[in-house]
């Protein structure tokens, strides 16, 4: 092989390479939503309440400890589980009873979930109990209208009321 | 099964090779430098990310613009950087990918290969995580995919639990510091696939960690091309509140993140795990019932040394591992440059280009030691073109320029280059005189290399001896010598403090001389010794010249021991084998470094001695200390395996 048909045939073997490089590197394009969805996000870290009610020293109990540990009052760190449930458009689309986190169990419990929904009106129920008895102690509804596109995040603040909707 | 994936991948890389040879050549294929290849990109996208770090800014506006700044305001240079710092990257994984295939299909990744292979595995994840990390900088709609996915993977762990995604609720949530944190990561996962870089290549035998200029200049001119004809840019803003829908995306870093969303991150998991799990596992499948691998000997000329080859080690590893220059280039059967003869026992050729070494060359005796593995104790021979330090070895022509006896049965020789060329070698070298059927003696530089204007020989008559018996009866001043060199990797090393002690048998006493005198020349000040072990006094040639050394030199040390001295010598010096002198005054040898030079049975006897008395392999010098009894009765050559004058 001639030298010139040698120069020839290496510009020709880089171009694949050149070609696999640029094409790979961003085509083809990544369809992560389609045109006519949306995206429901559900994120929230909440403490569940303690596993028992605290309890008042007494005060020869208080007497007893050194001056700088003198608590009135003796709370467990273990917390309950939070439970949280979600309904779109009447049903039930996602249930979770989440366990406090941290190895004594007494951090917030978190939940994160998603989903990719088709855009458009829809009606959300939220629920969440944090509590031993009785049924869920916060409860929001709400009917919104998601663009394509768009992201519905559901969060939780206490503080706040309780459900924070946010488009 | 997979035998046949191996055989199925061999025939493709040399079919591919052999295309790429018709037009690079065989000594030119960058297929050949996959390794130093992945090298290479690596500083192009070190450099390149060295200066794209001097605008980048590490903020949630910041980020995005000053990305978007440097890419069209700086676009003849600082828009470039960015392409070639992201192309590079890609090609990196490219060449890595094919790297680690074809090592598999050429099943160069079990036995001692593992630590190689199982180091590449790490080092490709530690490139993938710099990569998605390095996505996330720019703060785009692909960053936003890259930081969320990732936070949403990592969330399924219970280490996480949901609590990782938070930061990523809210555009706000995002803070100037999570651009510090992902700098700060990007540089240091870098920073370990450096330190693990040279740790996987630095097991392999004179790896290649730079291909040929020829070849840098090329693929760095094609990557500017790329860059320039499809410039690297940044896609919209990151906007949380928005969902990514359509982008454009990496596939050489991203794939798996594509699964993130057809999958559920769990099973994402179990397929990251479960392929990084095998990848390690690799070597060791199928398994087999535990069986030490057999250790092959390896007789190389011109050197004249024997060299342990593992099972299943190339030859040319084998001995590239001990220093032995053998010459080679593309390593991967293609080139022919390490072809050589097996003169005795047998090899596996391995797989190679047919052009390279050719059926009737087979039969011949060729083979190519860089993919030849030994089947038995062989035997090769192969045409030195340079030893350690990059001399050229040739073949010179000399005169005999004085001759003097130094002994009865020693001579000393003193020979000039024809010309004016100054020969350079290492302390410690030898030179091959050739004669003229072809065949060579080995005979060591007695002298310095800073005067190597006349060459040093101290040769040693040996009974029947075609060259010595002409030497010391019909030889005379002015007659020419041809001879090849320097050659062997027997020579002083430098880079060590440690203390040294020199063991001469008879006329090895000729490289000790050399290196001893390199050393007062160079004002080398480690403590020296030399045991200089002969039969009687008379043996002990140059005795004179080693006590002068002594009382010159208060770093150097001389003690004469005499195995048979007769009864006209009046010896009270030392008396015994050389070796067993050294082991009474030196118990402990782990601090200390040995240069032994002498008959191949005394350094044979004292090799086992001195590693068992302390003495690191490493430290451990001898043209003769790898002697195999098998080989030494199979071919009487290994007779020849001594420097310094041995039987010639």
């Amino acid at each position: 092989m001639t030298q010139t048909l040698r120069f020839i045939a290496q510009a020709l073997l880089y171009v694949p390479f050149m070609v696999l490089i640029g094409y790979f590197s961003t085509e083809p394009a990544y369809r992560h939503l389609d045109p006519g969805e949306a995206l429901v996000r559900l994120s929230l870290s909440h403490a569940g309440s303690r596993v028992s009610e605290c309890r008042q020293r007494t005060p020869e109990e208080l007497a007893k400890m050194p001056p700088n540990m003198r608590a009135p009052l003796d709370c467990p760190r273990e917390r309950l589980p939070v439970t949280v449930e979600l309904e779109m458009d009447g049903v039930l689309v996602y249930r979770i009873v989440s366990a406090p986190s941290g190895l004594r169990r007494d951090l917030a419990s978190t939940v994160y979930w998603r989903r990719v929904v088709s855009a458009g009106a829809h009606r959300f129920t939220v629920r969440l109990k944090d509590k031993r008895e009785g049924d869920f102690n916060y409860v929001k509804e709400i009917a919104v209208t998601l663009d394509p596109g768009r992201v519905l995040v559901i969060d939780f603040n206490p503080g706040q009321g309780g459900f924070i909707f946010r488009l | 099964m997979l035998k046949r994936i191996q055989s199925l991948g061999q025939w493709a890389f040399l079919r591919v090779e052999g295309l790429f040879n018709l037009a690079f050549g065989d000594r030119l294929n960058p297929l050949y430098y996959l390794g130093p290849l992945s090298y290479f990109m690596f500083w192009i996208v070190v450099a390149s990310g060295l200066y794209l770090y001097v605008f980048f800014e590490t903020g949630v506006n910041e980020a995005y613009d000053s990305v978007e700044n440097l890419t069209h305001a700086q676009w003849y240079f600082g828009g470039i950087m960015r392409s070639l710092h992201r192309y590079a990257s890609d090609a990196m994984v490219l060449t890595m990918l094919l790297h680690l295939t074809r090592h598999f299909a050429f099943d160069r990744y079990r036995s001692f290969h593992w630590f190689s292979w199982v180091s590449g595995v790490v080092l490709l994840w530690l490139v993938y995580a710099a990569g998605i990390n390095g996505y996330m900088l720019p703060w785009d709609r692909l960053a936003q995919f890259v930081v969320v996915a990732t936070a949403e993977w990592f969330d399924v762990l219970p280490l996480f639990k949901g609590a990782l995604i938070r930061n990523f609720i809210y555009s706000e949530g995002v803070s100037d510091r999570l651009f510090s944190l992902l700098s700060f990561i990007h540089i240091g996962l870098p920073l370990a696939t450096l330190a693990l870089l040279w740790v996987h290549t630095h097991r392999v035998p004179s790896a290649k960690t730079t291909p040929a200029w020829q070849i840098t200049a090329t693929v760095t001119v094609a990557l500017i091309v790329l860059s320039l004809t499809k410039p690297a840019v940044s896609q919209e803003h990151a906007d949380l509140s928005a969902a990514v829908t359509t982008i454009g995306y990496d596939w050489f870093y991203l794939p798996v993140y594509a699964l993130l969303y057809r999958w559920t991150p769990g099973e994402v998991w179990l397929l990251v795990g479960g392929a990084t799990a095998l990848l390690f596992l690799l070597p060791w499948l199928p398994p087999k019932l535990m069986r030490k691998g057999k250790l092959f000997h390896v007789l190389v000329h011109p050197d004249n040394r024997i060299v342990a080859a593992r099972e299943g080690e190339t030859v040319l590893d084998a001995v590239l591992r001990d220093g032995i220059a053998l010459p080679f280039e593309c390593r991967n059967g293609g080139c022919g440059v390490c072809k050589g003869t097996v003169t005795y026992g047998a090899v596996d050729h391995g797989a190679h280009q047919p052009s390279a070494l050719t059926e009737q060359e087979k039969r011949e005796g060729k083979a190519l030691f860089c993919c030849a593995t030994p089947l038995s104790d062989i035997e090769i021979e192969y045409v030195p073109v340079s030893t350690p330090g990059g001399i050229p070895v040739r073949v010179y022509v000399a005169r005999v320029h004085k001759m003097a006896r130094l002994a009865d049965d020693v001579m000393q020789v003193f020979l000039k280059v024809e010309g004016d060329e100054k020969l350079h070698y290492y302390p410690g070298q030898h030179i091959n005189i050739i004669l003229e059927d072809g065949a060579n003696r080995s005979f060591s530089f007695a002298t310095a290399p800073q005067d190597s204007e006349l060459i040093e020989l101290q040769i040693r008559w040996i009974k029947d001896g075609r060259f010595t018996t002409r030497l010391f009866t019909e030889m005379k001043e002015g007659d020419s010598v041809r001879f090849e060199g320097p050659l062997g990797s027997f020579f002083l090393r430098e880079d060590s403090a440690k203390p040294i002690i020199f063991v001469a048998g008879s006329t090895g006493f000729a490289p000790v001389k050399s290196m001893v005198e390199y050393a007062f020349r160079t004002g080398m000040k480690r403590q020296m010794v030399l045991y200089w072990g002969t039969r009687s006094r008379r043996d002990m040639y140059l005795a004179e010249l080693a006590e002068q050394w002594a009382r010159e030199h208060p770093n150097f040390r001389f003690v004469p021991v005499l195995s048979d001295p007769l009864p006209e010598d009046n010896w009270t010096g030392r008396t015994g084998l050389v070796h067993e002198a050294i082991l009474q005054d030196f118990p402990d040898l782990s601090g200390y470094q040995i240069y032994a030079c002498g008959s191949a049975a005394m350094v044979a006897a004292a090799h086992p001695a001195f590693i068992a008395h302390g003495l690191s392999q490493d430290d451990c010098f001898s043209d003769a200390f790898n002697l195999a009894p098998q080989i030494a009765r199979a071919t009487p050559q290994a007779e020849m395996v001594r420097l310094g004058g041995g039987p010639a």
